[in-house]
This record gives C-alpha cells, structure tokens and sequence, in this order.
C-alpha cells in the first residue's frame, strides 16, 4: 500500500465519522494547546529575564562588599538574601577610595563607581515623596546599565541635574515623563547640625526630643527619566532618584545609608557600603571575584544567582508541562475510545479487507495513521488555539499594565521548535493511543468478520 | 486423470473450540480438485463446506492435514504469506456479498488492487475495464445499496478476479439471489470456467442448479466427503 492510501483513506474513514473526529480532534485541540500556551508562557518569562539582563548588561557586573555583618545588608526580609559569597577570613579592609584603586587596577575591570545613597525628600510642585537618592557618575548613566525611557543621561559630574525612575513618576503626579524634562525639582537631605550639637546643652537637648540634625534643600533639574537600572546595590530597596558625583558632594548628608552601616565602621571610617564593578566579559567575573575575596571583600555576581534562576525556570516549565499533560493524556483516552468504537462499526469491512489480501501489516498501519491523522488535526488546531488564548491572555494583561502605567510586555515566547515539538508530540500520543486499536484490528478474524448473520 | 491438479488437500481436519465443546467441522477431507474444473461442493448446512471454503481461501487455518495450491503448502504458510495468497492467489465471493457499503462499485472493485501497491490511475482502468465486462461500466459510481442483489454479486466477482487469480471460491453465492438472477450468477462463472480456464470452486446447497453448470460435484456430510461424481 502507498502511503497516499493511507493518508486518503485515514481522511476519508474520519470524515464519514464527522461529530465524532470532530470531538476527538478537539480533545487533542485542547490538551496541546494547553500545552503550548503553557510552555509558551515559560519560554516568554524566560526569554524576557535573559534579554533583560543582557540589556543591562548584568552578565559583565560584580558588587563588591566590605567584609561583616551581611545578613542586614539586604534588608530585612530572610527571603530576600541574595547569595552574597563572604570573605572566609571576615573583618576585612574598608572599602575605601583606596580599594576601588587598586579594584580599577585588575584585569577585566572596565569600570568601579561606589554605592552612594542618602535618603531625601523629593518635592515636585505640590508632591513629595521620601526616597534614597543614588549617586551614580556621568559615564555610567551613558552606559547600558542604565536605560533611559525619556531625556538624556548625565553630560558631566558636577551639572546640577537629576534622573527619576518611572516609578517616581506617579507619586510625584506627573502624568507626561516628557513634561517633567527641565523642570526643577526639590531634594531635601538630611545631615549632621554640629552647631546645635554642642555638649553644654545636650541635657536640653534630649529633653526636648530635639535631634542634633538639619534639613537643608537643594534644586536640580530633570534631565532624564529612566525604566531600568542594572546593577544591585546594598539595598533591596531600587532607588528611583539619581545624581552625578560631582554635586552629591556638595549636598550635606548623613555619610550612612542604613543604620546598619554603622555596625560596619572601624577607625571611625565607613567606607561605602559596596561597589559596582563593570567588567569587559562574563568570562572575567570568577577570576575578579577570586582577586577581589583575596583582598578581603565579599562580592555578589548576578551571574551566579542567574544560574539557580534558570534552574527553577526548568522546573517551572515543567510544572506547566505536567498540567498540560494531563489534559493530553484525557485527549489520549478519547483517541483510543474512537479507534477502538471504528473498529468495531468497521469489522466486516476489516474482514472484507483481509479476504481481499490485506496482512495484519496493511490493517495496522490504516488504523495508525487514522489515529495520527487524529493527533496531527489536533496538534495543527491546538497549536492556533494555544497561539490565539496567548495573545488574548497578552492583551488582557497588557491593557490592565497600561491602566498602571507599566509599558507592554510580551509574556510569551513561541520559538520554532515548540511549534514544530508541539504538532510532533500531538502525532507521538496519538500514534501510542493508537497501539492498541490497531493491534486489535489486525487481529480480527476474517472469517468471523465475514459471516453472514 | 490428464489434467493438472490445482488443489490437493491431504488429511485435512478442522476443530472448532468454543468453550469447553469442540466441534469436528472437518474430518479427513483428502481431495484433488484439477485446474480448470467447476467444482460444486454440496451438502446439508454444517456438513462443512464454508469452513472448507474458508481453509482453500487462506481465511482460515486446519487443525492439522496438509492444503497445496498450486505446489504452495498455503497450510503452513506465514500470516503474511497468506495475506499474499489471498491477494493474488484466490479470488472469494459470498453469499452477502461482502461489499463496503460506504464505497462506489468502483472503488470496491479497486480495493484488492490498493493493497497489490498498483498506481491509483492504473487502478481505476483496471477496475472499470473488469466492471464493463461483467456488464455493470455504467453502474460504476453507484453504493451497494443502490444495485440489486444480482449487480452487487456482478462487483464482487469483478473484485475476486481483478488480480487474475487462478481459483474462484463462492460460498453460496446465489443464496440470497432470487432464481432467476442465481442462474445468470452461475452462467457467468461457468463462462469464466470455460473461457478462461478459471477454477471454480462452488459451495451451494442447490444440488440441482449446480449441477446444471458444475462439471464435477463433491457431497459433504458431517465433515466427511460422502461421494464424488463427474457430472460431465
């Protein structure tokens, strides 16, 4: 028998059965498209992850930590500690000037700017919001650490001017990002008022609840607004408010960000709290990293963490996968129920085949590729419906994302060879569900078969 | 004994087992049927000739004995050797016909050719060529419901015949034909016999029409050849 037989016959033996190659067929409909529409939905998250951070270049960056106490340092929830790797030896160096020198000096390193953060009360018009204001150099808000929606990054050190993240946008009530470039904006700090701190009087002082502490106020301009930021700092917290170095020096502020870096000073010297290191390649990320624990830091690598991200992204997928396997092996029952209700509507025929020189070969191989033909209508549909439930799902989440202002997001992926896996695997279960049938059909008996009754 | 044998059976027995009763269908049957011959098979019903019909046809295997066709032991053949020889060897019609109901006549009479890998362009002139000669071209895209029982059985024989088998087999073919129309059914596989040389091989319980056209008549009874007469 040709192979056009089989398939012509298949088709034909199906479509005399209308309704119910119809619901077989969406049976299979259902559980593949389940199955693409999960697995696309993996892919997607997956995908978005890894383009974000090549984007932002996280595969090249490094954050170096004082050696210490670094349970705190990442705030205060137990679940949020990212996999700091300590210095065995602990109470190391301060992270000073001096050590981002000798930082700058090793191979591989491309860049080292400090974490530099303060809290301040940002006032914009009526608003004000209280937020940790992050110093970041001229050179990096031009790179690609930084990704600016709207405006231009930093032209020097020392300009007076200042980027807000898009989610400072909507408390300070700013509707157009666009409006806010060149505006003025407020930045109240918080510092040190040693003219008040006069030892006479601290008996008064205390009595009076009054903090030896002043709030001076500074203008800056809005130069850029900014979507994303690349790299992890001390704090949990991301700050949405950046300054260039230059003026951050001329800013009176208190010289800790959190109150657990006190904990961290010796000799009455802070140093920062961490630094951001850029380097040429993800190559060099172990090697820096061993040279920098030698000198007696704690680094963090998004690198590693990206690593146990991907794994629990294999296990994600495959809790989906398992869920849609559920509907496909429904889908499978059902294929078998109609192979094995056609062999019985069709037995005489089976035996009328046999008399006429059919083998058990031929019968089996029309009963496998009628159930095939089963699996690849449904794979084909099922992979248009999961195609089309994503797109409809994508829609009501994005229409809902825009209302919060958030920019569109693509939550599914669908490469080439899920689309093409997808319509094999509907073929692979429907050609199993298809074992038994087939082999039932090429057992039937044709002179039972062909008995008249 | 000038002629050829075709068919030889040696010993052959039959046993059906249902449950715990066996039923003896065949006894010892030892028969040489010769090529070109139009044998009819008489007998009461259960006497056994459908399950010897079935046996020569290849549908169905012996209890033990031996059948040779055409030198072909077909009694210790594999499945699939005897899906071959009933593809090409034999050529089976039935008292029901046995046609798909779903498919033209057409396409019935192709169907043996479908599994003998023949082109499907080949198929339809082959097959329409067969239906013109058993007088039926112009009925070719009618179903089996809508041909008379006479014209249903015309389609099986061209079926039997398209791949140019040496034996035809009928198992009762004009059991379910009024007289009349089982007279023309076995004028044409006596015209086949005669023309062509076709062994025939006629299982009927109309002693006297099949032995109007027969050339040989063998009785069954309980199994057993019970007498065998030349009829002419």
């Amino acid at each position: 028998m040709k192979i056009s037989d089989y398939i012509g016959l298949s088709f034909s033996n199906l479509w005399k059965r209308k309704l119910r190659t119809f619901l077989t067929v969406f049976g299979v409909t259902v559980g593949i498209g389940a199955l693409v529409a999960m697995v696309g939905f993996g892919k997607g998250m997956q995908k978005n992850m890894t383009e974000s951070f090549e984007s932002l270049d996280l595969f090249n960056s490094l954050t170096v930590f004082p050696a210490g106490p670094a349970a705190q340092r990442f705030g205060f929830d137990p679940d949020d500690q990212a996999p700091v790797e300590k210095n065995p030896r602990g109470g190391g160096p301060i992270l000073d000037d001096e050590a981002i020198k000798k930082i700058e000096k090793l191979e591989g390193v491309r860049s080292v700017f400090p974490e530099i953060r303060f809290p301040a009360l940002i006032k914009f018009k009526d608003a004000e919001e209280l937020r940790l204001v992050q110093v970041i150099p001229a050179k990096i808000t031009s790179s690609k650490l930084i990704k600016l929606s709207h405006g231009k990054p930093f032209a020097r050190d020392d300009e007076d001017s200042v980027i807000l993240g898009t989610s400072l946008l909507r408390p300070l009530k700013i509707q157009d990002p666009l409006s806010v470039l060149g505006q003025k904006i407020e930045v109240a700090s918080i510092a040190f008022d040693f003219s008040r701190f006069n030892p006479m009087n601290i008996a008064s002082f205390l009595q009076e609840r009054q903090l030896p502490f002043k709030k001076t106020t500074y203008e800056f301009t809005v130069i850029g607004v900014m979507s994303a930021i690349g790299f992890q700092g001390a704090s949990p917290l991301p700050s949405d408010v950046l300054i260039p170095p230059g003026s951050a020096e001329r800013i009176e502020k208190l010289p800790f960000a959190n109150i657990w870096d006190l904990f961290r000073a010796r000799e009455g010297r802070l140093g920062y709290s961490a630094v951001n290191i850029r380097l040429s390649s993800p190559r060099d990320v172990d090697s820096v990293k061993r040279e920098i624990q030698d000198m007696g830091f704690s680094t963090f690598a998004l690198v590693d963490q990206f690593n146990q991200i991907r794994t629990s992204f294999i296990y994600m997928d495959m809790m989906l996968a398992a869920v849609a396997m559920i509907a496909i092996f429904v889908a499978s029952l059902g294929i078998i129920n109609t192979m094995v209700m056609s062999i019985l509507e069709r037995y005489s025929e089976i035996g009328i085949m046999k008399a006429v020189g059919a083998s058990d070969r031929d019968i089996q191989k029309i009963f496998f590729f009628e159930s095939s033909s089963i699996g690849f209508l449904g794979g084909t549909c099922g992979l248009a419906l999961g195609w089309a439930v994503s797109r409809i799902i994508n829609r009501v989440i994005n229409f809902f994302l825009a209302k919060q202002g958030l920019p569109f997001f693509e939550y599914f992926s669908f490469p080439l060879w899920l689309c093409l896996g997808a319509v094999a695997f509907a073929i692979l279960v429907s050609l199993v569900s298809g074992i038994y049938p087939a082999y039932r059909a090429a057992r039937v008996d044709p002179v039972i078969a062909l008995r008249h009754d | 004994m000038d002629s050829k044998k075709i068919i030889a059976t040696n010993q052959l027995c039959k046993i059906y087992s249902t449950g715990r009763v066996q039923v003896e269908a065949l006894k010892d049957i030892s028969l040489d049927i010769d090529q070109g011959t139009f044998v009819a098979v008489a007998g009461a019903s259960g006497s056994g000739k459908s399950t010897l019909l079935n046996l020569l046809g290849g549908l169905d295997r012996p209890t033990s004995g031996v059948i040779e066709v055409e030198g072909k032991k077909i009694s210790e053949m594999t499945r699939e050797e005897l899906a071959l020889y009933r593809r090409f060897g034999v050529g089976m019609i039935f008292q029901s016909f046995n046609l798909i109901s779903s498919r033209t006549a057409v396409e019935n009479v192709e169907l043996p050719l479908v599994f003998a890998d023949v082109l499907k362009r080949d198929r339809r002139q082959r097959a329409e060529k067969m239906l013109d000669w058993v007088g039926l071209l112009p009925r070719r895209r009618h179903r089996p419901s809508e041909l008379s029982g006479g014209e249903q059985q015309r389609v099986a024989i061209a079926r039997a015949l398209i791949n140019e088998p040496k034996i035809l087999l009928a198992d009762e073919p004009t059991g379910n034909l009024d007289s009349r129309t089982s007279r023309e059914i076995l004028q044409l596989l006596a015209a086949l016999n005669q023309a062509q040389g076709l062994t025939v091989v006629l299982v009927s319980h109309e002693v006297a029409l099949a032995r109007e056209f027969a050339g040989e008549t063998i009785e069954l009874r309980d199994g057993r050849v019970e007498s065998r007469e030349r009829v002419r």
